[in-house]
């Protein structure tokens, strides 16, 4: 049998078969006359993917439109070449973790974790074996047996995590999983997202702070006002605006003004800028791959002692900040 | 670039039948309904009816009994015949006690996740928006169950075994009038404390909503048939058109302080829809932004 063609509009991972994508084919979403998303068209492979943009930019609507909770108003979606008139089908292949705390009143970590298994359709021996083996994944067997409510909202995160793993799905949608979670629980809970990818599980997450989605994505779709203003890996995208705004490199060396000797001769290089304390160099260039060749060049030739190369601008904060004018940060 | 190999394994295995899962929502309600002591003295209390029921039909059947509490079998029988009238005074107490227990758990059915945007836990399931609010009325319709048509059968047949069977062929109009008439007053009930449940979040408020509603539109219904002299004012009472309805459906003589039948069918329908209606408007996966 033959494995179906990639979808047109895929830019991110070509060959990835479409039947292990998920779709947006010009997509718009209205509430009435709000905007919610406009015009996406995205095609998302298997791997951690972020959705970044400010408060209001569609993050939220994106994701409750994979999930099947919002219809759209124009245009058509498929989840891994499931349409969203299959509801039934969709729903067993999607799990999905709200923002908000939406704990049932009363409720312990484990009857919050089976009590929806159940809703989902597994028996009783099903559902207790996955919750205790989704609740064992996020590290919340010692506090299993305690009321949601007195849980700390670290454990609110890992918990609702939990809720969204536990049957097994295919796509997994968090809204800002990474909320009031110490280092050491991100840590954990980001070791856990990549484990879950690295099985060809789609990992989607949200999230306002542009620095931690840059950490743990593959690829990020970056939003704004309902737009799709940028997608697929950071330094893809990154590369892609290097006309309008060149790339910024640190080089920390022995000899930066050799270094800028050098760079100066180059078309691509808009300036470079000798450190005060005279061991750095940054340099602002419009094709970052064509200087890193240099710099390889430099260091073989004049035996240049370098100390760390650093792209300063490359982070999804930057990039955002190009693309948009804005941060990102929350308002 | 990351390589993904597919070894994440999905759920193959079998799962429940579509139509029961909705009965896995009542389940955390009860423990959570039945925590209170308040609540349980209540409830208890509810059944206080039915036995002094049962105690007269077996009075009825007992000669001894009777002779030892000097009680006339004829008297008895007089005063306190065991026909339609009996079990239609049985329902209706049975249906006061059922709107007092509404005001328990109805409002804390749907509030809570609604106020915790948990709506969207459950919808991105395969569970529809009808399955959700089948689940959270059965907590209802089980609970009025048990307090209205089943110890109201199992009287009539308790009659009907001590009687003798030809009783229960001649009255099983009886039967059905309870039947109906329990279901009838359970379910607009229900889709009333939902509706109420979705729109008003804070519970103390709800219960007051529920509690005002259904009073002063009783109140106000009088009203207008004495100042406008007319009969139709009480169709907005829930009481009286409940009332009417179990009048008719027990075969008894309508009241001239209640609407007709027909009427009162027509506005019971009404109500429940508009409180589906309200219900569905509400009940959605997410927040419309305005």
């Amino acid at each position: 049998m033959n494995a179906p063609s990639p979808h047109p509009a895929a830019v991110m991972h070509p060959e990835v078969p479409d039947d292990r994508r998920v779709i947006f084919e010009n997509v718009s979403k209205f509430y009435g006359e709000v905007l919610g998303v406009n015009r996406v068209t995205l095609s998302i492979p298997p791997g951690i993917t972020g959705l970044v943009g400010p408060n209001g930019s569609g993050k939220t609507t994106l994701m409750n439109l994979i999930v099947g909770l919002l219809q759209p108003t124009r245009g058509a979606l498929s989840v891994l070449g499931v349409t969203t008139d299959r509801p039934e089908e969709l729903f067993r292949l999607i799990g999905y973790s709200t923002q908000y705390d939406a704990f049932p009143p009363g409720m312990t970590g484990y009857q919050f974790v089976y009590s929806f298994l159940r809703v989902h359709g597994f028996g009783h021996a099903e559902s207790e074996a996955m919750t205790w083996k989704a609740i064992e994944r996020v590290g919340l067997v010692e506090a299993a047996g305690r009321k949601v409510a007195g849980y700390s909202k670290g454990m609110r995160q890992r918990i609702k995590l939990a809720q969204a793993m536990a049957h097994q799905p295919s796509v997994l949608i968090l809204d800002e999983p990474l909320n009031g979670l110490d280092p050491m629980a991100r840590a954990e809970v980001i070791s856990l997202f990549r484990e879950l990818a690295a099985g060809g599980l789609h990992v989607i997450v949200s999230s306002h702070i542009l620095h931690e989605v840059d950490l743990i994505s593959d690829q990020v779709v970056l939003l704004n006002g309902g737009y799709v203003v940028a997608e697929g890996e950071i330094t893809g995208v990154r590369d892609e605006m290097e006309e309008q705004h060149p790339a910024q490199v640190l080089i920390r060396c022995d000899r930066p003004s050799l270094l800028a000797s050098r760079v100066f001769e180059q078309d691509h290089v808009v300036e470079a800028r000798i450190h005060e304390d005279g061991k750095g160099l940054l340099v602002r260039t419009r094709d970052a791959d064509q200087f890193y060749l240099l710099l390889n060049q430099v260091v073989l030739e004049n035996g240049l002692g370098i100390e760390t190369v650093m792209p300063t601008d490359a982070d999804v904060h930057a990039v955002y900040q190009y693309l948009i004018g804005s941060n990102g940060e929350k308002s | 670039m990351a390589v993904y190999e597919r070894s994440y394994g999905r759920y193959t295995g079998l799962t429940t039948p579509e139509w029961s899962r909705f009965l896995i929502l009542p389940r955390y309600a009860y423990e959570t309904v039945f925590k209170s002591r308040l609540f349980v003295s209540f409830f208890a209390l509810c059944f206080l009816m039915p036995f002094v029921g049962l105690l007269i039909i077996y009075l009825h059947h007992n000669l001894s009994a009777l002779q030892f509490l000097q009680l006339p079998p004829e008297e008895l029988k007089r005063f306190l015949p065991i026909n339609n009238e009996f079990f239609w005074r049985g329902l209706w107490f049975q249906g006061a006690l059922s709107l007092l227990l509404v005001l328990f758990v109805g409002p804390a059915l749907v509030s809570p996740d609604l106020r915790n945007n948990g709506l969207p836990l459950y919808l991105s399931r395969p569970f529809s928006r009808t399955e959700y609010v089948l689940g959270k009325m059965s907590v209802l319709l089980i609970l009025l169950s048990l307090i209205t048509w089943i110890p109201g059968l199992l009287l009539f047949f308790f009659q009907g075994y001590l009687e003798g069977a030809g009783w229960i062929g001649d009255n099983l109009g009886i039967a059905g009038a309870l039947f109906a008439g329990s279901w009838t007053w359970i379910l607009f009930l229900s889709l009333f404390a939902l509706a109420v449940s979705a729109w008003v979040k804070w519970k103390p408020v709800a219960r007051i909503a529920l509690m005002g509603l259904f009073f002063v539109l009783m109140g106000f219904g009088e009203a207008l048939n004495e100042i406008l002299d007319v009969w139709w004012g009480t169709l907005i009472s829930a009481w009286h058109v409940i009332a009417s309805i179990w009048l008719s459906l027990f075969g008894l003589d309508p009241s001239n302080d209640l609407p007709p039948a027909g009427a009162s069918w027509v506005a019971l329908a009404a109500g429940s829809a508009i409180f589906l209606w309200l219900l569905y408007r509400r009940i959605r996966a997410y927040e419309v932004v305005r």
